[in-house]
């Protein structure tokens, strides 16, 4: 899996790998659907995401707390990210999924030991999720 | 932590020398057993807040405090205006989390069978663990007159709760400067439908009964008596609130270098109290604190009106507000002459007998503070001290502090046998999941005694009365 979680005692945070940078966000993505999905429902949604910014680590934030923000306004439960464009200045994608009940473990995401950078096998990325 | 110091006999320190970027020193109000469960890196997070430009006297970490994001949960420090900073992370994501006592007009014996249909009634009246579409608090009033005054429009228009509920709130529950044109459409479309929700995480309502009272006088002044059954209610502002901390966060970390901040960790993101940032910030923080006294307040109704279905009007009407304290804010406050920012996060003001902040029919005896155990376990009365003014710009503690991760309590605790085991101790528990129930079993929190204790032994506040958990329905 490119990604796994770190436990600490008021915080749950998660740590990204890829070969690219948009491996991180992609495993970002899978990371969140693990944490807000809860059983299927009927209605399907599709929703655009754009997200603006140049600083890898805090779009990475802004991205996972999109999704959060998604699950409780949209009550979107993300089963699919069909496309993910990371641009220089921002990103775009199209997540899809099902209006549900998402659960709400997570809040957002913080900048608290928040990190976005390259290692020998390619990038690796930490976010603490606000739980 | 090799370089703390026993200053007192429950006060240590880490020297300003200790790192060459701390401002001032930090301080933890512990005894030596809560010291040693110091073990998550909350101590070097309170040495990270040290280093904040403007911070005065000395950083603290109350009794309960554990690992939060940037600023350690049960920390507090006071800035200097103009140039010192305010930190959205200071105040933490759930601006005005608190705690709101109601005294029932009966005792728990009088209650006697009809506890669990109250406790039933609370869970249906009162919506919890919900993102959306469960709050309709708002009716009749406009989000921006609730996020300019708080729970007033509700009570003047909606006859919604009473005046005497205002006055017996912190701050009369409305901070002074409160901006709805700070707080973002997207904060704005988070807490739209929020109002009069519980929310998840460690947010409850307790249905508890007065099990000891340890002052006397101060507990008649607050209106509680020994057997009484007392409803305690924790929650915040929800989204709307958590919305406000994450734009500023990151504004203001995107600020940084054009104030010539460096931090220790970006989740202090800060800025000067006098700068546009900050200015904007203090407007929306108290926004989104009067949207929290709003809530609170709004949910104290509805628990009002599930004692009126199940113990009769009499009984609603006869249920009166103790105190509603925050634990989650910055306020500006006056400190020997000096006007400060006093960031408490996870960390309830106490303010002593006499002080004109308190209500008046308060003031013989100091501010009431509610100190939540946890889940099954019991609450405290505190009420302030002088010493709390001298030592703790005038902070407690605001629980018992978690000491175990949300998820190594999900692995060791079985949600279904936990709540056979509170009902067994005669707790009724109403809970939407097993799994949530799991993370705040009583086993991942310190014993709200031992905190209490270091409280009452550091100065800060007395004992007034023990409340014991009778049912609980929870977030």
């Amino acid at each position: 899996m490119p990604y796994r979680w770190i436990e600490h005692t008021g915080e749950l945070e998660v740590e990204l790998e890829g070969s690219t940078e948009r491996d991180l966000f992609e495993a970002g993505f899978d990371a969140m659907r693990e944490l807000i999905s809860d059983g299927e429902g009927a209605q399907r949604l599709e929703i655009p995401v754009k997200l603006e910014g140049r600083d890898r680590a805090a779009l990475l934030a802004d991205w996972l707390a999109e999704l959060a923000f998604l699950a409780e306004t949209r009550a979107l439960v993300p089963d699919r990210l069909f496309t993910l464009d990371l641009e220089e200045d921002g990103l775009r994608a199209m997540v899809q999924g099902w209006e549900g009940a998402p659960q709400h473990l997570v809040k957002g995401a913080t900048y608290h030991r928040l990190c976005f950078e390259r290692t020998d096998a390619g990038w690796r990325a930490r976010v603490v999720l606000d739980v | 932590m090799s370089e703390l110091r026993r200053i007192d006999e429950v006060v240590w320190e880490i020297p300003a020398g200790t790192r060459p970027d701390m401002r001032v020193p930090a301080r933890v109000f512990a005894d030596a057993e809560l010291l040693d469960s110091i073990d998550d890196g909350s101590l070097e997070q309170l040495c990270n807040v040290a280093t904040l430009p403007g911070v005065v006297d000395a950083v603290l970490a109350m009794p309960d405090v554990h690992q939060g994001y940037g600023f350690p949960v049960g920390g507090v420090a006071a800035t200097a205006p103009p140039d010192g900073v305010v930190s959205p992370g200071g105040v933490g994501y759930d601006i005005n989390c608190g705690v709101r006592l109601l005294a029932a007009p009966l005792t728990a014996e009088e209650l006697g069978r009809r506890r669990e249909p109250l406790v039933h009634e609370i869970s249906r009246a009162v919506p919890a663990g919900t993102g959306r579409g469960a709050g309709s608090g708002l009716t009749g009033v406009r989000l921006e007159e609730v996020l300019e005054q708080g729970p007033r429009p509700l009570v003047e228009r909606r006859e919604v709760g009473t005046h005497e509920d205002l006055e017996l709130t912190e701050s009369d529950g409305r901070l002074e400067g409160a901006d709805p044109a700070a707080v973002s459409e997207r904060a704005r479309q988070r807490g739209a439908d929020q109002l009069g929700t519980l929310g998840s995480g460690n947010h409850f309502v307790e249905v508890q009964r007065v099990e000891e009272i340890h002052d006397r006088e101060a507990a008649e002044a607050y209106g509680l008596r020994q057997g009484q059954v007392t409803v305690l209610i924790h929650s915040g502002s929800r989204g709307l609130g958590h919305q406000v901390c994450t734009d500023f966060v990151k504004r203001m970390d995107a600020g940084l270098g054009r104030h010539g901040i460096r931090l220790p960790d970006r989740q202090l993101s800060c800025a000067p109290i006098s700068s546009r940032e900050g200015r904007e910030y203090l407007a929306a923080m108290a926004a989104a604190a009067n949207f929290a006294w709003a809530n609170r307040h709004a949910i104290a109704n509805r628990v009002r009106e599930a004692i009126a279905r199940v113990l009769g009007e009499e009984a609603a009407a006869g249920t009166r507000q103790v105190y509603d304290v925050a634990h989650n804010v910055a306020k500006l406050e006056r400190y020997g002459g000096r006007e400060l920012c006093v960031h408490r996060k996870g960390a309830t003001r106490a303010f002593p007998p006499g002080s004109p902040d308190i209500p008046e029919r308060y003031r013989g005896v100091g501010q009431p503070v509610f100190i939540p155990g946890s889940m099954g376990t019991a609450s405290y009365v505190l009420a302030g001290r002088e010493g709390a003014t001298e030592r703790s710009f005038g902070t407690v503690c605001h629980g018992a502090g978690r000491r175990m991760s949300r998820t190594r309590a999900r692995k060791k605790v079985v949600g279904a046998e936990l709540r056979r085991m509170l009902e067994e101790q005669g707790i009724v528990v109403r809970c939407p999941s097993n799994t949530g129930l799991a993370e705040e079993a009583p086993l991942a929190y310190k014993e709200v005694e031992k905190v209490v204790a270091v409280v009452e032994r550091a100065g800060l506040a007395r004992k007034v009365a023990r409340l014991r958990p009778i049912g609980v329905v929870k977030g």
